[in-house]
C-alpha cells in the first residue's frame, strides 16, 4: 500500500495514529510515556482505550513494532513503513495547512 | 489513591476486553490504566472510553468489523461464524412467522394477494436459507469426517442427542397439531403438511404465550414441556457442533482460503434470501399493523399478525444487519 494510503482506513483513528507516529518518530515509547508525550506536543490526553486501540491497529498494519523488554510496560517503535507513512501524512498536512494559511493572509492580512 | 487500590480498579476496568486481546495488551494496558487511575482518581469519560474500546474489541474478535484487523483467514472464519449465528436466529424467529402461516394456509389461503405473495416470497427464502445452510455444513463436515480426530464422541453424542431430540419432538408435537399433520386436508397447502407441522412445532416455544401465564396454564403439560425444552435441545445440539469443529482441529485460521471464499459467497446469498424473507414478512404484517388489526380474531386469524410478529419483525431486522456487517468484514478477510 502506498505510504500516503496507509492511514486511509483508520477513520477516526487516523487522528490518534497520527500523534503516536509522530510521538515514536524520535524514539520508542511505551502507552504511558506516549500518552504524556503527546499531551505536551498537541494538548491532547489520549484516553487509555482510545490509545490501545490505535496501538494495536498500527502493529497490525506493520506500521510500528513492540521492543523486546523485561519490564511489564513495552515500548513501541516506528517500522521503516510506518516512518514512510508518517512523512507523506505529515506532508499532505503541511500542503493543507500552507494553502490555508496563505489563503488566510490574502483574505484577512497576515497574522 | 494507593497503587494497590488503582491495580485492582484496572484489572476490573480490564474485563471488558476478551481474553484474547488481555492475552496480548493485558499487563502493559493495565499498567497504563493504573497511572492514569493514580493521576485522575474519578474520570467518568475514562471509563466510557474503555469500555467502548473493550466492545469494540469483542466486536472485532467476532469479526463484526471495529477493532485492530486480524490476520485474513482467522477475521474471515469469525465473521462467517457471526453470520452463521445471525441466520441461525433468523432462521428461528422467522421459521416461527412462517409456520404460523404456512398452517394456516392447510386450513383455507389467504384471503388476500399481498399476503399471498408475502407468503411465496418468504417460502421461497426459507427454502433457500435452508438450501445454503446445506452447501455451508457440507466441506466442513467433510473437513471434520477427514480428521478422524480424537475426542469428538462426547461432543459428537452430544449433537446427534439435541438433533434426535428436535426431530422427534417436532415430529411428535406436529403430528398432534389439527391443522397440520393430522388433519385430513393436510397437503393442500402451499407446502407439504408434514412440513408445515414440523416447523411449527419446532420452533412452538417462540411464543407469546410466554408472556400470558392464565394461557399458559391451560396448555397440557407435555406441550409446556415441550417449549421449554425443544430450546435446550437446540442449544445442545450447536454446542455438540461446535465442540466438534474445534476438536477436528479445524481452527478458524486453518481452513482453506478456497473454502473460506466458497463460504463467504454463501453467506452473501443468505443475506439476500433474508433480506427477501424480511420483504415478505413486511408485506404480510404493515398493511395490517397500520389498520390497526393486529391479533384480531375471527375469520382467517391465523394469518392476522400478532404482537409477537412485530417484535419477531425488529428481530429480523436486527439479524439482518448484523449478517450484512458480518458478511461484509468476511469479503474483506477472504480476498
Amino acid at each position: 500500500m502506498p505510504p500516503d494510503k496507509a492511514l486511509d482506513g483508520f477513520g477516526r483513528y487516523s487522528g490518534p495514529a497520527t500523534l503516536i507516529l509522530s510521538s515514536l518518530a524520535d524514539g520508542a515509547k511505551h502507552g504511558y510515556a506516549l500518552t504524556k508525550d503527546i499531551e505536551s506536543f498537541a494538548g491532547v490526553r489520549l484516553a487509555p482505550g482510545t490509545l490501545y486501540e490505535a496501538l494495536a491497529r498500527l502493529q497490525a498494519q506493520g506500521l510500528i513494532e513492540p521492543v523486546e523488554s523485561h519490564d511489564r510496560r513495552r515500548p513501541y517503535q516506528l517500522t521503516a513503513v510506518g516512518a514512510a507513512t508518517l512523512r507523506a501524512q505529515l506532508a499532505a498536512q503541511r500542503r493543507v495547512a500552507d494553502v490555508g494559511l496563505r489563503r488566510l493572509a490574502q483574505g484577512w492580512g497576515p497574522a | 489513591m494507593r497503587a494497590s487500590t488503582s491495580a485492582a480498579r484496572a484489572a476490573r476496568l480490564l474485563r471488558w476486553y476478551p481474553r484474547a486481546w488481555r492475552s496480548r495488551y493485558g499487563e502493559e494496558f493495565a499498567e497504563l490504566l493504573a497511572a492514569d487511575i493514580e493521576e485522575r482518581p474519578r474520570s467518568a469519560s475514562r471509563t466510557a472510553d474503555v469500555i467502548r474500546g473493550g466492545i469494540v474489541a469483542r466486536l472485532g474478535q467476532a469479526g463484526l468489523g471495529g477493532g485492530a484487523p486480524e490476520p485474513g483467514g482467522h477475521r474471515s472464519s469469525a465473521s462467517l461464524a457471526a453470520l452463521g449465528c445471525c441466520a441461525a436466529v433468523f432462521a428461528a424467529v422467522g421459521g416461527a412467522m412462517w409456520s404460523q402461516l404456512t398452517t394456516g394456509w392447510q386450513w383455507s389461503p389467504p384471503g388476500t394477494t399481498g399476503v399471498t405473495v408475502a407468503m411465496l416470497a418468504m417460502s421461497a427464502a426459507m427454502l433457500a436459507l435452508f438450501a445454503l445452510a446445506v452447501l455451508a455444513v457440507l466441506p466442513v463436515a467433510w473437513r471434520v469426517a477427514a480428521a478422524r480426530a480424537k475426542g469428538v464422541r462426547g461432543p459428537s453424542a452430544l449433537f446427534l442427542a439435541g438433533l434426535a431430540v428436535v426431530v422427534i419432538g417436532g415430529r411428535h408435537f406436529g403430528n398432534g397439531w389439527p391443522g397440520t399433520g393430522g388433519h385430513p386436508w393436510a397437503h393442500q397447502g402451499l407446502v407439504p403438511g408434514g412440513v408445515a407441522a414440523f416447523s411449527w412445532a419446532s420452533t412452538l416455544s417462540v411464543s407469546s404465550f410466554w408472556a400470558h401465564r392464565a394461557a399458559l396454564a391451560a396448555f397440557p403439560a407435555a406441550e409446556l414441556a415441550w417449549m421449554a425444552l425443544s430450546p435446550l435441545a437446540v442449544a445442545a445440539a450447536v454446542t455438540g457442533a461446535a465442540a466438534v469443529v474445534r476438536r477436528a482441529g479445524l481452527a478458524p485460521d486453518v481452513l482453506s482460503p478456497r473454502v473460506l471464499r466458497f463460504e463467504t459467497w454463501l453467506g452473501r446469498l443468505a443475506c439476500a434470501a433474508m433480506a427477501v424473507f424480511l420483504a415478505g414478512t413486511c408485506a404480510w404484517v404493515a398493511p395490517l399493523l397500520g389498520a390497526g388489526a393486529l391479533g384480531a380474531g375471527g375469520a382467517g386469524s391465523v394469518f392476522r399478525p400478532g404482537a409477537i410478529d412485530v417484535a419477531g419483525l425488529a428481530v429480523l431486522a436486527l439479524a439482518l444487519a448484523v449478517a450484512r456487517q458480518a458478511a461484509g468484514q468476511a469479503r474483506v478477510g477472504a480476498r
